[in-house]
């Protein structure tokens, strides 16, 4: 007998799963450079939903700064930062410079060139579409940039940024369309989120009641169906 | 559920902190030489869920590792550098700086502190100050029988004297750079510090090597532009809003659980 109570939990299961991840999703409406977490439901068996996600890689919208060290990529790349974990991937933002001269994100990992750590001594900082990042024009390294293998899963990690996938890809020079003085917002759709989020809700009721309903006729079954009339 | 709450409570407490940024820049919209600040955010950590088991499942196929993130945090909030529109004013010693560069000034502690706000004055000694009596450096002296002063575009100070009107030149003004200028530390009363993050200031004349000219006779403008903020102002209100309905859902969720046992 398929056992509908333990689907309708599934189901339950799911949608609050689901409501994490929307709640996450609108807590980084303002997120620069966050990708929104795609959740759907895959069938495990013959009833029961189990919750499965994507990372949503499309662009958000760029938005002028001016500022020299704010870096965004019109591309499908990711810069690499080095955080104490190992090698992680990024779309860029807000960065800055350490004590030293080394270029850091705005969480002080370190964004990774060709040759290693990017040192910067004073003067005018200018990046170009393909990331060489000179000062007063005078070359210093070119910004690592990497793409992950197509039909890849992008896994977040804090901070803004992505895992590097097993196999690593350069990302080729001429297709990398690095922007300096933009920012990439947060490709959160709001509207979309929040319609999303009212069905989750309601899809969660009906999944409640399915529960209380399926609880009801087993009550009925061990309740009444053996009593003698009378 | 309870993650959801958390979750959302991270996003509204965020768009307080970037109203609080909206409102000081509003606050400073005719503040002489202000620059209009930033917040920015980052998500918070990732926690990998697997899908568990699924109870009276028959085949036990592998259920894929989920991730839900739990948030948002500030990380940090930056001044955006930008020029400011530059203003008439006719006061001689009113000077806007067009292009990259700050003013030094000697700070009462002995540091240097830099700022682009140019409404300078004389002090009792005689020496051209900011508006708030700070030392201009390197500490111009403006000779009392002076009647005019001319600063050039490239910094040289020009004082015009006695009745003869010669015209002796008095001193320099200097100018100093930063590579990161968005991470001088404000100090308050349009001063700012300079830190690791900003660099080294590389200091030089006016018009030369990069550094922006001066203008005698102007001030530099905040670079609020209010339609910008009231814009950003709108959507911090509304993702507030969207957040907290978030919490809202979750919380409803909550009691259709607490409603199934009767």
């Amino acid at each position: 007998m398929p056992d509908g109570i333990a689907a309708a939990a599934s189901a339950l299961r799911y949608y609050e799963r689901r409501q994490e991840i929307v709640a996450n999703n609108l807590a980084n409406a303002n997120t620069e450079g966050f990708k929104a977490e795609r959740i759907f439901a895959r069938l495990v068996g013959d009833s029961h939903p189990a919750p499965d996600t994507a990372t949503d890689l499309r662009r958000g919208t760029f938005r002028e700064t001016g500022g020299a060290l704010d870096l965004a990529t019109d591309s499908d790349g990711f810069f690499v930062v080095n955080t104490p974990q190992g090698e992680r991937l990024s779309r860029g933002g807000s960065l800055q410079l350490a004590p030293d001269g080394i270029l850091t994100d705005s969480a002080g990992h370190a964004l990774l060139g060709e040759k290693g750590v990017i040192t910067l001594g004073p003067g005018t900082v200018t990046i170009d579409r393909d990331g060489l990042v000179a000062v007063d024009g005078e070359p210093m390294d070119r910004i690592r940039m990497e793409s992950l293998p197509p039909g890849t899963d992008a896994q977040h990690d804090a901070g803004t940024l992505f895992l590097p996938g097993a196999t690593r890809q350069q990302l080729a020079l001429g297709s990398r369309s690095v922007k300096q003085g933009f920012v990439e917002d947060s490709n959160v759709n709001t509207v979309s989120t929040m319609v999303d989020m009212i069905s989750v809700q309601r899809a969660y009721a009906n999944a409640a009641k399915a529960l209380t309903t399926l609880d009801g006729i087993r009550a009925t079954i061990s309740n009444d169906l053996g009593k003698v009339p009378g | 559920m309870d993650p959801a709450l958390r979750t959302a409570a991270t996003g509204m407490a965020a768009q307080q902190t970037r109203s609080e940024v909206i409102a000081n820049n509003l606050a400073n919209v005719n503040t002489t030489a202000f620059k209009r600040s930033r917040a920015h955010f980052e998500d918070l950590l990732y926690q990998t869920v697997q899908g568990s088991t699924v109870v009276g499942a028959p085949d036990a196929n592998s259920l894929p590792a989920i991730q839900v993130g739990r948030g948002t945090r500030l990380a940090g909030v930056q001044r955006v550098q930008q020029q400011g529109p530059i203003e008439q004013t006719e006061r001689p010693l009113d000077i806007a700086i067009e292009g990259e560069g700050f003013f030094q000034v000697q700070l009462p502690n002995g540091s240097v502190g830099y700022t682009r706000d140019g409404s300078f004055g004389v002090s009792d000694t005689g020496t051209l100050v900011t508006s708030e009596g700070y030392t201009v450096i390197p500490g111009i002296k403006v000779p009392d029988d002076s009647t005019e002063i001319a600063i050039s575009a490239t910094g040289v100070v020009t004082a015009t004297r006695g009745s003869d009107k010669t015209q002796t030149e008095i001193g320099r003004i200097e100018l100093a750079r930063f590579m990161n200028p968005a991470g001088l530390l404000a100090q308050g009363e349009n001063v700012y510090l300079e830190t690791p993050a900003s660099g080294a200031a590389v200091v030089g004349y006016p018009s030369e090597d990069g550094m922006g000219r001066l203008l005698q006779g102007s001030l530099e403008g905040s670079n609020v532009e209010i339609v910008q903020e009231m814009v950003d102002m709108i959507t911090a209100m509304r993702a507030y809003e969207i957040n907290s309905k978030a919490i809202k859902n979750a919380e409803e969720m909550m009691s259709i659980a607490n409603g199934m046992i009767r």
